[in-house]
């Protein structure tokens, strides 16, 4: 799940898909998502994971950081 | 009403009584037999609404939570409050529409709305249960204790101006024993001057002064138009921000942090910053239960970055009030909101503008575009 969901952030939001990005790296609050992308990483978690996560989960302080996410996802 | 004497006569004298009380649960019932009260000093029919919507509410939340058939019970405890939001609020706005639409087509039977009803506070009730009930569904908090609720939905010092707070932060609040402390006063007493100080001092003054502007702009020449209309982004913001500071104050008073609402929204280098600093109850909100519900309808990702934000700004702007001038305001942000996220998309593609975009001399830029741009946009909303 965790490189799962890192290879879908590089593709998806970073302009360098070889930038390092580790399941701790803040992702949110440092910018590299922004709030309006975030409806694609609720989808692709929705469609590969078949986990639909609430908005108001899905913010800077419990969505920040890929260990975060998974957190959550297996919550759900 | 949050500027009232009676505002803060009861204010100070529920305080006294409430940290009287020993238990929190029978503080939160007296508090909300005050909250209602007051809206009842105010208007009657206010207080009975307020009562039935409240009673409504929470018993959805009952027959959502039993968990057999929680989806239906919740599509329709929402279609209701939308309904009675509707009629309401827009009854006499959707008759205007109607109207103008007569003029155009005169075979359309003529609709006439004679009675127009506003109770107070509607707007944040309604989006306060809305997202109760939607977050109850979505198993993000349980319905929690009837006493919560109830106080979550009647608090004198949230009721008329927000913040748009949520359930699962405000039940963490009221459901602790609180203990009295000094802290709570001074912390109170400090930020409604504060809020006293930005509305009375600074926002009525800079008012005083731009308002002849906006009156008769025919008579200034363009500089002291423009000056007027920066003038009156600034008079804006310390009104809405002084209000909530008031709410915040005052909610500490009995021992409640309530969240935040504004966060120097000027200073941000770009429109998502600007919404995210920016009546953040509000913005978070329109994110959570419009924006989000909203993208999957959109299957084409041009569509969705396009008419999502429109749409949801939209109805962000008729939420201000019924009229279309606050339509208009909306759909004004929802476009800058489609061109941020075009730009978004672009600059990921190209790595040496992601670079430059981050730069300082970028983002004071972008900071002043951002500004411009907001302040261009509340000539709708005025």
């Amino acid at each position: 799940m965790e490189e799962k969901l890192i290879e879908f952030i590089k593709n998806e939001f970073l302009s360098d898909p070889g930038t390092e990005i580790t399941a701790e790296s803040k992702l949110i609050s440092s910018g590299i998502v922004d709030s309006f992308s975030l409806f694609s990483l609720q989808a692709y978690i929705e469609r590969e994971f078949g986990k639909k996560i609430p908005p108001p989960l899905i913010t800077a302080e419990s969505f920040d950081t890929v260990k975060q996410m998974i957190e959550i996802i297996n919550r759900y | 009403m949050i500027v009232g004497i009676e505002f803060y006569t009861l204010l100070a004298t529920g305080a006294v009584i409430y940290w009287l009380i020993p238990k929190q649960i029978i503080r939160n019932y007296f508090l909300s037999a005050a909250s209602i009260a007051f809206i009842s000093y105010f208007d009657k029919y206010s207080a009975i609404i307020a009562v039935i919507l409240i009673l409504y509410s929470y018993m959805f939340a009952v027959l959502i939570e039993k968990n057999k058939g929680k989806r239906i019970f919740h599509r329709l405890g929402i279609t209701g409050l939308v309904i009675l939001l509707v009629i309401f609020k827009y009854l006499g706005f959707l008759n205007e529409v109607l109207s103008s639409l007569d003029n155009f087509i005169s075979s359309l039977p003529v609709f006439k709305i004679e009675f127009v009803l506003l109770p107070l506070g509607i707007s944040y009730i309604i989006f306060k249960h809305i997202s109760y009930l939607t977050d109850v569904y979505w198993g993000i908090n349980n319905k929690g204790r009837f006493a919560d609720f109830l106080l979550y939905s009647s608090l004198f010092t949230i009721y008329i101006a927000g913040p748009i707070e949520r359930f699962s932060r405000f039940k963490i609040e009221s459901g602790r024993e609180n203990k009295f402390s000094g802290v709570f006063i001074e912390e109170s007493f400090k930020r409604i001057v504060f809020g006293l100080f930005k509305k009375f001092v600074v926002a009525d003054w800079l008012g005083f002064f731009i308002a002849p502007v906006w009156e008769n702009p025919g008579n200034y020449p363009a500089g002291i138009k423009i000056l007027a209309l920066f003038g009156y982004s600034i008079q804006i913001y310390l009104d809405f921000s002084a209000y909530s500071d008031i709410a915040i104050g005052a909610s500490r008073l009995y021992g409640f942090k309530i969240m935040e609402n504004f966060d120097y929204p000027y200073l941000k280098s770009n429109i998502a910053q600007f919404w995210r600093s920016w009546h953040i109850s509000l913005s978070d909100w329109i994110r959570d239960y419009l924006f989000f519900p909203l993208s999957p309808v959109f299957k084409n990702k041009t569509w969705q970055i396009f008419f999502v934000p429109l749409i949801a700004m939209g109805l962000c702007g008729l939420w201000h009030g019924p009229a279309m001038h606050f339509v208009y305001w909306g759909l004004c942000h929802g476009f800058a909101i489609f061109i941020y996220q075009v730009w978004v998309i672009i600059k990921r593609k190209n790595p040496a503008l992601n670079q430059m975009s981050g730069t300082k001399w970028f983002n004071a830029a972008g900071t002043l575009f951002t500004f411009v741009y907001v302040s261009f946009c509340w000539i709708f909303f005025r």
